[in-house]
């Protein structure tokens, strides 16, 4: 203990702080956003077995907070009945997609191949999304499991993103960036997000602008989105260590500060 | 010769590519598909690149003793990922998956997470209100970690609306302001290389 410095007392109060917190069973009530109720919207309105491109664009990192986010998205998706085609544009999200949308696909008793289907990873994803624009299959000319795009009934029909209603990116980066303004802007399709709360600054200036229809953000957005298709899931349980952390970090930033307008004072810099 | 050669071709795909994007004549599109499909075969050739560089500084450093453990670890994932995808497969429930969900994923999402305990730390020992502009900053940080938090028996709507308020104006301007900048950037950066007038890719001569 005598040769802790005061950031490993700052390390060691959010960690009990948060634990202790988490093991107590809290339920947090949000308030959902205007951002939250026009995607939820968006998937709600559209007719069912329409078509949807989901996007996992995302490292391993991100799983605490992209795995709420996704779940949710893909449970309204897949409660509203329509046709999933699940890639990822990241390596790390392949594996990490293919099981969330097998797991809640079984939950709603969703048969791969028929009513939803995964792609795979694609290199370079610029080129994958301009090349999808102009033929999925050739993009694609598998899925995953090692299927021809022919033989898979789902993808009957499917040839570029005029046979699609909108592209859902789950993403940890910028990568949305590129759905926007490769497929939205060249294809003119619909382009959906759900993002890790760093990147929503980011995408703000899209949507004011209407170049990207809607998204949902970080573990808020969540828990936003399982209020209201009226669950408790990953997002909710997030949010307590989610708030206890900002109030930790604001009560270091306010006793930080104190110390040093009291030291200011004193003329010790 | 060699860079006459690479600058024409430079010149002539860019100028393709530029014209392509306004045509829907159908060799047009015939063309775009199969320059994707090349620029993703390029793109896998460059992964080699990294990797081979990768494997050429590894042994290099572990021949000098520096961080020998973690030079070790990292060529040893090196190998071993791509020998389990040779023999199993990368499909679920095979050895690489395994590794990938119960080595990496927790790796790395530990990494990320260590996040909060140093903005924690930075919070407490760097954030101070030195000056006037830096007291605006707290402030606004403070505001938008209070409206994404949610606390019982708490309603912040006015600091919800203010934190909007900062996301959809001041925060919005600067964005947008670095949007713009890119993206003038990028046209005049392409024209130069596309025109030969920019020659730092092949070599900087």
């Amino acid at each position: 203990m005598k040769n802790l410095l005061p950031r490993h007392y700052v390390f060691l109060g959010l960690f009990v702080l948060t634990a202790l917190v988490m093991s107590l069973n809290i339920k947090l009530d949000v308030e959902v956003s205007e951002n939250t109720k026009r995607l939820y919207g968006f998937i709600d309105s559209l007719p069912e077995n329409s078509y949807l491109i989901v996007s996992f664009d995302h490292e391993a990192s991100s799983i605490p907070e992209i795995k709420p986010i996704a779940t949710a998205l893909l449970k309204h998706a897949f409660s509203k009945g329509h046709k999933l085609i699940g890639l990822s544009l990241f390596s790390e999200g392949t594996l990490i997609g293919y099981r969330l949308m097998s797991e809640i696909g079984r939950e709603y008793d969703r048969k791969y191949g028929q009513d939803y289907v995964y792609l795979g990873f694609k290199p370079q994803y610029i080129a994958a999304i301009l090349s999808m624009g102009e033929s999925i299959p050739k993009t694609f000319p598998k899925d995953y499991l090692g299927n021809k795009y022919s033989d898979i009934p789902i993808l009957s029909g499917i040839e570029n993103y005029d046979d699609v209603s909108a592209v859902l990116s789950i993403a940890d980066g910028s990568l949305t960036t590129h759905w926007i303004e490769y497929a939205g802007m060249r294809y003119n399709i619909a382009v959906v997000a759900g993002v890790a709360a760093a990147m929503v600054t980011t995408y703000d200036p899209y949507l004011e602008a209407g170049q990207m229809h809607s998204m949902i953000g970080g573990l808020r957005g969540a828990a936003e989105y399982e209020k209201m298709l009226g669950y408790d899931g990953g997002g909710a349980r997030a949010m307590l260590a989610q708030t206890t952390a900002h109030l930790y970090v604001i009560l270091m930033i306010i006793i930080g500060n104190v110390i040093y307008f009291r030291n200011r004072k004193k003329g010790i810099s | 010769m060699t860079r006459k050669f690479a600058l024409m071709t430079c010149f002539i795909f860019g100028l393709v590519m530029f014209v392509q994007y306004f045509s829907n004549h159908p060799t047009a599109k015939l063309l775009n598909q199969s320059i994707l499909e090349y620029w993703q075969i390029i793109f896998a050739f460059t992964l080699i690149v990294g990797i081979a560089g990768f494997i050429m500084n590894s042994v290099r450093e572990l021949r000098e003793g520096e961080s020998k453990i973690y030079k070790l670890a990292s060529l040893g994932g090196l190998i071993l990922m791509p020998l389990l995808a040779m023999i199993w497969g990368i499909k679920a429930d095979t050895p690489f998956t395994w590794i990938f969900e119960n080595v990496q994923v927790p790796l790395q999402a530990t990494v990320f997470s260590l996040l909060a305990f140093f903005v924690a730390s930075a919070s407490f020992r760097g954030f101070r209100a030195r000056s006037i502009p830096a007291g605006i900053l707290l402030a606004s940080a403070i505001i938008i970690l209070i409206s994404r938090s949610s606390i019982p028996g708490f309603q912040f709507d006015f600091l919800t609306d203010f934190a909007n308020w900062l996301r959809s104006n001041p925060a919005m301007a600067a964005r947008r302001g670095i949007l713009i900048g890119i993206g003038l950037g990028s046209v005049t950066t392409s024209l130069r290389v596309i025109l030969g007038i920019e020659r730092t890719w092949l070599g900087g001569k």
